[in-house]
């Protein structure tokens, strides 16, 4: 990861979201995506450029346009029509961005264009968010790293958000994940978290 | 066999399919995958299949076939009649708070100039306010008093045709309960394919949001109503059994939506019955 002082940038054609330039590079606003505040409270996983990448719920294509500045190629999967046009804007602007236009929760919607990742990094606003990225873990290499943005409160609105937390870190050991890191990404997003978790080798 | 966006790979052979970036758009679509036999694809069959050079010839002609899928799924969602609905709706809710905003703001400004008027003891009505205040009041003021006075006349304009339009997207709903009020169910649900979704206990509060979540956070005691409120059979029925109207209401608009969706045409038969029964819980309580 690229940082200059404390601030974290990446390399690419800026003015996405009329982000600050730094020295020729995007600075990656830690307020404004979560990918980056979890490389800011925690430790997170290194992007390298042979990387590829699944994103689900890739919404305007923000987090997306960085992520793209690291790695081989990015399929990014959005549901919404609206975030869609802006994600398609982005699309056009970088060769190594694939959007495509589906529900994260059905993943044979894009089993024909999807090829096996090396991430899996998922941001949905859905009540099932862990048994969402399960599903979409087909696509996962062995070995391969799985980034879950946990919004507690869109998993229900009535527990705790700790007690979201914890449940939703037994199902992913459950289901044989191997958790490496859970954080809550405060003080950038409040009632959010980060779960990096391995697949492990069969 | 596994059918990929280039082709069909099995049995060590590769199908090519041939077609420009909308044609593979429709192959993607038809395809049926089943995740419990899936093998991710591998873009090195698509070179041997002939369908591109290298890596990244592979992904430009991936993401061409990608965007004119999003592109034409887009279109398709937005050509729906309910989508513009939706957005006119909006604006016309808007409107009126701007309307508000800019009428309360104008009037505190107005009494600056006029330290001896005052509102109290007159009946006069804001859009009356608002001509005197144009009328006699001098600069940006009176400009200001006479953009609230245009932005109203788009406003009337605007409900005008939000009524139209819900009375043509959602008939039965519109018959029920107005196409105004049926526009706004329809903008708090997100789009007719969700209202018709929802049951009737969730249509029933609809646009009573706060109450909600207060009711399912403390004790406080549920909603019985949100935007059907403004229907006259629920804010005319007395206090003890407005919840009941409410609740019949509420169940004859969720099987109105389902018609709209589904059927899309009036079902003259549903709505008599509908009303009926409506009409009948309403007056119960008359006598």
């Amino acid at each position: 990861m690229i940082w200059i002082g404390d601030v974290l940038v990446s390399q690419g054609e800026g003015g996405v979201y009329n982000e600050r330039m730094l020295g020729g590079a995007r600075v990656w606003d830690p307020h404004r995506s979560k990918l980056s505040a979890l490389y800011h409270v925690g430790t997170g996983i290194d992007l390298t450029p042979g990387m590829r990448v699944l994103y689900l719920g890739a919404a305007n294509g923000t987090t997306v346009s960085h992520i793209a500045d690291y790695v081989d190629v990015v399929y990014a999967v959005e549901f919404a029509p609206r975030p869609m046009q802006d994600l398609l804007e982005v699309s056009r602007r970088r060769r190594n961005v694939i959007p495509i236009m589906a529900d994260a929760a059905r993943p044979e919607q894009y089993a024909p264009l999807v090829e096996s990742v090396d991430l899996l990094y998922q941001d949905v606003a859905q009540p099932e968010q862990a048994s969402i990225a399960l599903r979409n873990c087909v696509y996962l290499k062995t070995g391969g790293i799985l980034v879950l943005m946990l919004k507690t409160r869109s998993v229900d609105v009535r527990k705790e958000p700790a007690e979201v937390f914890q449940d939703t870190l037994d199902t992913l050991t459950s289901a044989g994940l191997i958790v490496q890191e859970s954080v809550w990404l405060v003080p950038y997003h409040y009632d959010h978290a980060a779960i990096v978790c391995t697949k492990p080798e069969v | 066999m596994e059918s990929y966006w280039f082709g069909d790979v099995g049995d060590g052979c590769c199908t090519l399919f041939i077609g420009d970036s909308s044609a593979i758009a429709d192959r993607v679509r038809s395809i049926s995958a089943s995740m419990d036999s899936f093998i991710p694809l591998e873009w090195e069959q698509a070179v041997l299949c002939g369908a591109c050079r290298d890596r990244v010839d592979y992904l430009a002609r991936l993401q061409a076939v990608c965007i004119a899928a999003a592109e034409r799924s887009i279109r398709e969602q937005y050509s729906r009649k309910d989508a513009e609905l939706l957005q006119m709706v909006r604006t016309l809710d808007e409107i009126d708070t701007v309307i508000n905003l800019l009428s309360e703001r104008a009037a505190e400004w107005y009494l600056v100039r006029h330290p001896a008027f005052s509102r109290k003891y007159r009946r006069t009505p804001a859009h009356v306010l608002v001509k005197t205040m144009r009328e006699k009041s001098k600069g940006a003021l009176g400009s200001v008093a006479g953009e609230i006075e245009r932005l109203a006349e788009t406003r009337t304009t605007l409900a005008k045709e939000v009524s139209a339009r819900a009375n043509e997207v959602m008939p039965n709903t519109s018959a029920l309960i107005g196409g105004l009020v049926a526009a706004r169910l329809l903008s708090h649900a997100g789009g007719l394919l969700l209202l018709s979704r929802l049951p009737a206990s969730a249509i029933q509060v609809l646009g009573a949001r706060t109450a909600l979540f207060a009711h399912l956070k403390t004790r406080s005691p549920c909603p019985k109503h949100g935007i059907i409120f403004q229907h006259r059979r629920v804010h005319n029925a007395p206090r003890d059994i407005r919840g009941k109207v409410a609740r019949v209401l509420a169940g004859k608009l969720a099987i109105a939506a389902r018609l709209d969706y589904f059927r899309g045409v009036v079902a003259p038969e549903f709505l008599v019955a509908a009303q009926e029964r409506i009409d009948v819980t309403g007056r119960r309580g008359e006598l």
